[in-house]
């Protein structure tokens, strides 16, 4: 059996001698480096090995004092490296949202373009939007479009113009560039799913890796987003109806970002406000332990799915007064109704969620 | 003050109105959580709080703690280090590899790491134990604590790959993991028949124990891992 261990490839033999081993030098950086990148390699052992055993075997050490010292430091520097490879500052988030709200702006203003100026040589085309931008990107001229492809009846049924080669080099230089934007947004999205767990791991377990991010976007940072009472985090996102209710009165908005999340979307009308303010508790009381730097604690998430099936339990239909005057439940506008003004906080076990941010703040790391 | 051993490296530190559970400190002179620091006879102990520590209160529960002085240990779950330490203090002669798959937390964890030659750190998910198949030999104990709801499956798979023939699994099974609204007993006794036959691998089960009051809804289980014999 051929294994890869930490301090070089055996071959191993069916009685757990070693019949062949080329070792690695016995340098530290060397064998961290070594040991980073074999944590994926096709070799690794099929069941655990007596490795130190065989490390003394083959002379890789005379000791076994020297195998834990060396051991040791190398691990030591293995995940070093590991931990500064993971991103772990809010601000690098914050970047790549604001990038993808920049990439949404500029995609849309660009693929409009290029819809309407492909359109004058294929009006039939009905793509839009990525899809299109791939197309054009592909293909250029309609004439290009090959037997067997979906597209092939209309493109060469098409009434649209002719397409000059200049401009079919325009045109496909143009959504080749689109395509890169939309790809560029990918490798975002992407990059803030690898890194949310590493920046707010309960944030993530709590409200998902794009919703988080999107929050601690929008609150300026974790440490602002920890700072918001809970009533805040739920109307994150809806500023302009938010900087309405402070100035006028106006009745306060429902609709943060926070309505996003599948527990809300998930849930009936009448059920979203108070599911709703539950979620917004649990991320705010999220958003606290990864300030001070706890570490994934699922019972979070444990504790808002009780209290969710609390709240389907003991709402399982539409109040009956209201049901009459709501004309038009449109998911959106009606989730947000409050049933009664601030009914459900008395209920909902506010107090628990804030005991238990006590708790935690001064009780880390058990 | 006066001093009683309860097993290989675990102490309590007795005063006039009460016992103290406490492990021989490593690194004198350095707290690791906050917790008290005592000098018996020019020795000094580091305060054990059963509260913060799975192991610590599977101590007081009167589990039989398999973990000598030499032993080597494979820790899942080792989070900032709090029971890590205490193992550490145990270990004068021996090895804990401390997995942890958060990088956040093996921060904490390294720092302690720094300052204690017998602890190996690990960043891994222990739901991959072949990700550290090159890195973790055969070792006489695991001890898990994971909170993970596949707990007795990440068990059963760290012991066929890492557990000497005879070596011992400590658990700690959380019911809440698993399920959050069922009845905590129930749970546990549905995960203990799992691990002992469902994995490919056959423990026998020790003890088991719940952990109240110092853990609400947490069974600790000690097994031994059974052996098929190959030839
Ligand atoms: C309850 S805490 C452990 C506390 C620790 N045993 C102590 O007493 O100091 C659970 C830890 O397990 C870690 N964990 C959870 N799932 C894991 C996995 N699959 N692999 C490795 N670590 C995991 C979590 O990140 C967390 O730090």
């Amino acid at each position: 059996m051929k294994a890869v261990t930490w301090f070089g490839t055996l071959v191993i033999s069916e009685d757990g001698e070693v019949e062949e081993c080329c070792l690695l030098k016995k340098d530290p950086e060397l064998l961290a480096e070594h040991m980073l990148t074999a944590a994926g390699d096709e070799y690794l052992p099929v069941h655990g090995l007596k490795l130190r055993e065989l490390a003394l075997d083959c002379d890789f050490v005379d000791l076994e004092e020297e195998y834990d010292v060396l051991l040791r430091e190398v691990c030591i520097s293995t995940v070093k490296r590991q931990i500064s490879m993971t991103d772990t500052d809010d601000k690098h988030i914050i970047q790549a949202v604001e990038a993808m709200d920049d990439i949404d702006k500029a995609a849309n203003e660009l693929s409009e373009r290029l819809t309407e100026w492909y359109g004058i040589y294929f009006p039939e085309l009905e793509l839009t939007a990525e899809p299109m931008a791939r197309f054009v990107a592909r293909f250029g001229s309609r004439e290009n479009v090959p037997e067997g492809h979906n597209m092939f009846a209309k493109a060469s049924s098409s009434m649209g113009a002719e397409l000059s080669l200049v401009d079919e080099d325009l045109l496909r230089n143009f959504a080749t560039s689109l395509c890169g934007i939309y790809d560029t947004r990918k490798n975002l999205e992407q990059y803030i799913m690898n890194n949310m767990g590493a920046v707010a791991p309960n944030v993530t377990d709590i409200a998902g890796a794009p919703l988080g991010a999107r929050l601690i976007s929008l609150a300026g940072g974790l440490e602002k987003l920890a700072a918001f009472p809970s009533s805040t985090v739920q109307v994150i996102g809806a500023s302009n109806a938010l900087f309405k209710h402070l100035r006028s009165r106006a009745p306060s908005p429902k609709h943060g970002v926070i309505f996003n999340h599948p527990l809300i979307k998930g849930s009936p009308w009448w059920q979203r406000g108070k599911v709703a303010r539950a979620l917004a508790s649990k991320i705010s009381l999220a958003a606290r332990m990864d300030v001070y730097g706890s570490a994934h604690d699922p019972s979070i998430r444990e504790n808002l799915e009780r209290k969710v099936e609390a709240i389907r339990k003991a709402h399982p239909e539409p109040p009956k007064k209201l049901s009459t005057k709501v004309t038009q439940p449109g998911p959106g506008r009606a989730g947000g109704r409050p049933v009664k003004k601030r009914g459900g906080q008395k209920k909902g076990g506010m107090n628990k969620g804030g005991k238990s941010i006590g708790n935690r703040s001064g009780g880390r790391s058990a | 003050m006066s001093i009683e051993q309860l097993s290989d490296g675990i102490f309590e530190v007795i005063t006039d109105d009460r016992k103290i559970l406490a492990t021989r400190n490593l690194y004198p002179g350095h707290s690791v959580y906050g917790e008290r620091l005592m000098d018996v006879d020019g020795v000094e102990y580091r305060q054990w709080d059963p509260h913060r520590s799975k192991l610590g209160a599977m101590v007081l529960k009167g589990f039989d703690i398999p973990i000598e002085y030499d032993s080597h240990v494979l820790y899942l779950g080792a989070a900032s280090g709090t029971t890590v330490s205490h193992v550490s203090d145990i270990l004068a002669d021996g090895l804990v590899y401390a997995v942890e798959f958060s990088p956040r937390t093996m921060r904490d964890l390294i720092k302690l790491c720094d300052q204690r030659p017998n602890i190996i750190p690990i960043l891994a998910d222990a739901n991959k134990p072949r990700s550290y198949a090159h890195i973790v030999e055969t070792v006489d104990v695991i001890f898990q604590d994971v909170a993970q709801p596949n707990q007795a499956e990440i068990a059963a798979n760290n012991s066929k790959y890492f557990l000497e023939n005879d070596g011992h699994l400590m658990l700690s099974i959380k019911s809440r993991s698993i399920d959050t609204v069922a009845n905590p007993k129930k749970i546990f006794k549905d995960e203990v028949k799992k691990l002992e036959s469902d994995f490919g691998v056959e423990f026998e089960v020790l003890q088991r124990k719940e952990l109240d009051p110092f853990h609400e809804d947490h069974l600790g289980v000690l097994a031994r891992m059974f052996v098929e014999d190959e030839d």
